[in-house]
């Protein structure tokens, strides 16, 4: 029972009188992919924002592998082995794709500013390099390693964002809505991409998703929101004949 | 294959760099021997040289780490004080103080001038490191108001009756020993330029950088915030020391008016006008705002054309002018002249590149 890999139990967080998430419970296991689902305005993000520690739950435990990380810091969050891509895009605009991936790096360096100043670090700085390097080449992001960030086209930043991700080495990759505004096509190339990274690298995966052909297809296990409230989990089967999801989705169908 | 010529390049770069250096060292030392003909400029580049020092400390907090600070001239007072204070002759000392006296610890400490500058940083930054907790929590706006009311907080307590036996109160402190040479000066704007070149290129420099492009993608990369944050302010305010103390050498007299907070918004314009978050930029703006003040200078006398005098030639009509200037550089190069980005060998020549291949465009 120990192959849990991220457990929250009874978390639910309040802003003024709202309640965004109401005691939620979720599990991973390692290796998983597990999507998260669920109406606009659920309380998906906020989940996200929860575990990563941009917002402090209210009440209830997160555990990362086995150890509460509830009142940590996102940085510290990060250095544990959690990482993150965000729903709208939040790469570091005006440096370069090598920047982006270098500055993500770091955290597994030690550096300090004298170090770093007077370039007694320089063995190191290279090792960074040749890392950020490799990586960018097994994502095929190479090719515009000298370009601006905000230049690229749309889907490679969101590779970008996921390659920064990885540059930080972690066990546990949080996607949120990694599909938004991709066509089908792209959404299909999305889909094996995200089985790829989760084999190369040993990743456990929970993603937030609204595309519900890359989700059937891809999660082996499914929760469902709607109005901070944990519906329904199970398979992707079980999610798509359940009545409570359908009527989430779609509304109750109204007996004259 | 690619590294060796990007290696290569890098060489070159650096060579011609060397050479710039090497070839103003040169052109300093002509001007020092004929300092009888050249003294005004020599003085306008002393200047510009300690502006662009404290500029580029302005840039590393502003520019590169996004946070708004408007502390400059506090920061530059307490390094200016510091060095002045170590460094004033002994023998000078009563003289100085003549009102009212000196205090007795402070009778014989004269120390070398290079520490006595290291010392200017240090106090600096030191400060920075206390009013930085507080303050760096504030966002934007906050913060500048934050570190303005701080600057005026070191001046008001620097010529405080409190402060007599050791700032000398509202007298103000004389008899600070200048600048050997300009080369001198040089030396010492050098050596702090290169330190901060260094550290903005480096790791902590892309740190800093990240915080700047967006603190929650920074967070989530695993960078604290408020320890980068903290860092920057620090080392920024440790250079603004030192250049502080350069200041303090370069007029050889200073009091607490000095420091006012048009001090801060002349080194703001220096900044903002080179480009925002460009280290060429800052010195660049540094000598073209110095010089630039000086150059136009002739505005203020009177102008005889043709027997008439021309009624707009006046003293203080430079300024107008200067201002003129300026709304145009910022009306037609907002990001400041250079924009944040760098005036370099490989820049200028990729820039020829780009324009020919356009012409060659079209034509084709």
């Amino acid at each position: 029972m120990t192959s849990n890999v991220l457990k929250l139990t009874d978390m639910s967080i309040q802003f003024g009188g709202l309640k965004a998430i109401d005691s939620l419970g979720l599990e991973v296991n390692k290796g998983e992919i597990v999507a998260i689902i669920g109406p606009n305005g659920a309380g998906k993000t906020t989940a996200f924002n929860c575990i990563t520690g941009i917002y402090r739950p209210t009440s209830g435990n997160i555990e990362y592998m086995g150890k509460s990380i509830i009142k940590n810091d996102p940085e510290e969050i990060t250095k544990s082995g959690i990482a993150r891509t965000f729903q709208n895009i939040r790469l570091f605009k005006n440096l370069s794709v090598f920047e982006n991936v270098l500055i993500a790096v770091h955290l597994r360096y030690n550096d300090n500013i004298f170090t770093s100043a007077l370039r007694l670090n320089h063995r190191q700085e290279k090792d960074m390099r040749e890392e950020v390097k490799r990586l960018l080449e097994s994502q095929d992001l190479y090719k515009y390693r000298n370009d601006i960030a905000s230049s690229l086209p749309y889907g490679i930043q969101r590779r970008l964002e996921i390659a920064r991700a990885l540059a930080t080495k972690p066990t546990l990759l949080l996607l949120d809505e990694p599909a938004a505004g991709m066509n089908p096509q792209e959404t299909q190339e999305l889909t094996s991409y995200i089985k790829k990274i989760r084999d190369e690298f040993g990743l456990t995966i929970l993603l937030i998703e609204h595309h519900m052909d890359l989700v059937m297809d891809i999660s082996e296990r499914i929760y469902v929101i709607d109005f901070g409230k944990l519906i329904a989990n199970g398979n992707p089967s079980e999610i798509q004949n359940n009545p409570k999801v359908i009527e989430a989705y779609l509304g109750v169908e109204e007996n004259a | 294959m690619k590294n060796i010529n990007f290696k290569s390049r890098m060489n070159i770069d650096l060579l011609i760099y060397l050479a710039i250096i090497v070839v103003s060292a040169v052109i300093l030392v002509f001007l020092d021997m004929n300092k009888f003909e050249y003294n005004y400029s020599i003085s306008i580049i002393e200047k510009s040289l300690v502006y662009a020092v404290v500029a580029l400390s302005m840039n590393i907090v502003t520019g590169f780490t996004g946070l708004f600070s408007l502390g400059q001239a506090g920061f530059m007072a307490l390094g200016a004080y510091t060095t002045a204070i170590l460094t004033i002759p002994a023998a000078a000392r009563p003289n100085v103080y003549y009102m009212n006296g000196i205090l007795p610890a402070l009778e014989n400490a004269v120390v070398p001038i290079p520490i006595a500058l290291i010392l200017g940083g240090v106090v600096a930054a030191a400060f920075a490191l206390i009013i930085g907790i507080p303050v760096l929590k504030l966002k934007s706006d906050y913060l500048a108001i934050a570190t303005l009311g701080f600057s005026e907080i070191i001046r008001a307590v620097i010529a405080s009756p409190m402060m007599d036996k050791i700032t000398n109160g509202s007298y103000g402190l004389k008899s600070i020993p200048g600048f050997k040479s300009s080369l001198e000066c040089f030396a010492f704007s050098l050596v702090c330029i290169i330190l901060m070149i260094l550290i903005i290129n480096s790791s902590t420099g892309r740190d800093f950088k990240a915080v700047r492009e967006d603190e929650i993608a920074a967070r989530s990369v695993g960078i604290n915030i408020f320890k980068t944050k903290q860092l920057s302010f620090i080392v920024s305010s440790f250079f603004t020391g030192v250049g502080g103390g350069l200041l303090a050498m370069f007029m050889r007299s200073i009091d607490s008016k000095t420091f006012q907070i048009t001090l801060t918004y002349d080194i703001l314009l220096i900044v903002v006008l080179g480009g925002i978050g460009s280290i060429t930029g800052s010195i660049v703006g540094a000598f073209f705002v110095t010089a630039g003040k000086e150059i136009l200078r002739f505005f203020d006398e009177p102008l005889v054309v043709a027997g008439v005098e021309i009624p707009l030639f006046k003293p203080g009509f430079r300024m107008v002018i200067f201002s003129i200037l300026l709304m145009v550089v910022v009306l037609f190069f907002r990001k400041g002249l250079l924009g944040g980005k760098e005036l370099s060998i490989n820049g200028l020549k990729k820039f020829s590149r780009k324009k020919d291949e356009v012409s060659v465009g079209g034509v084709a």
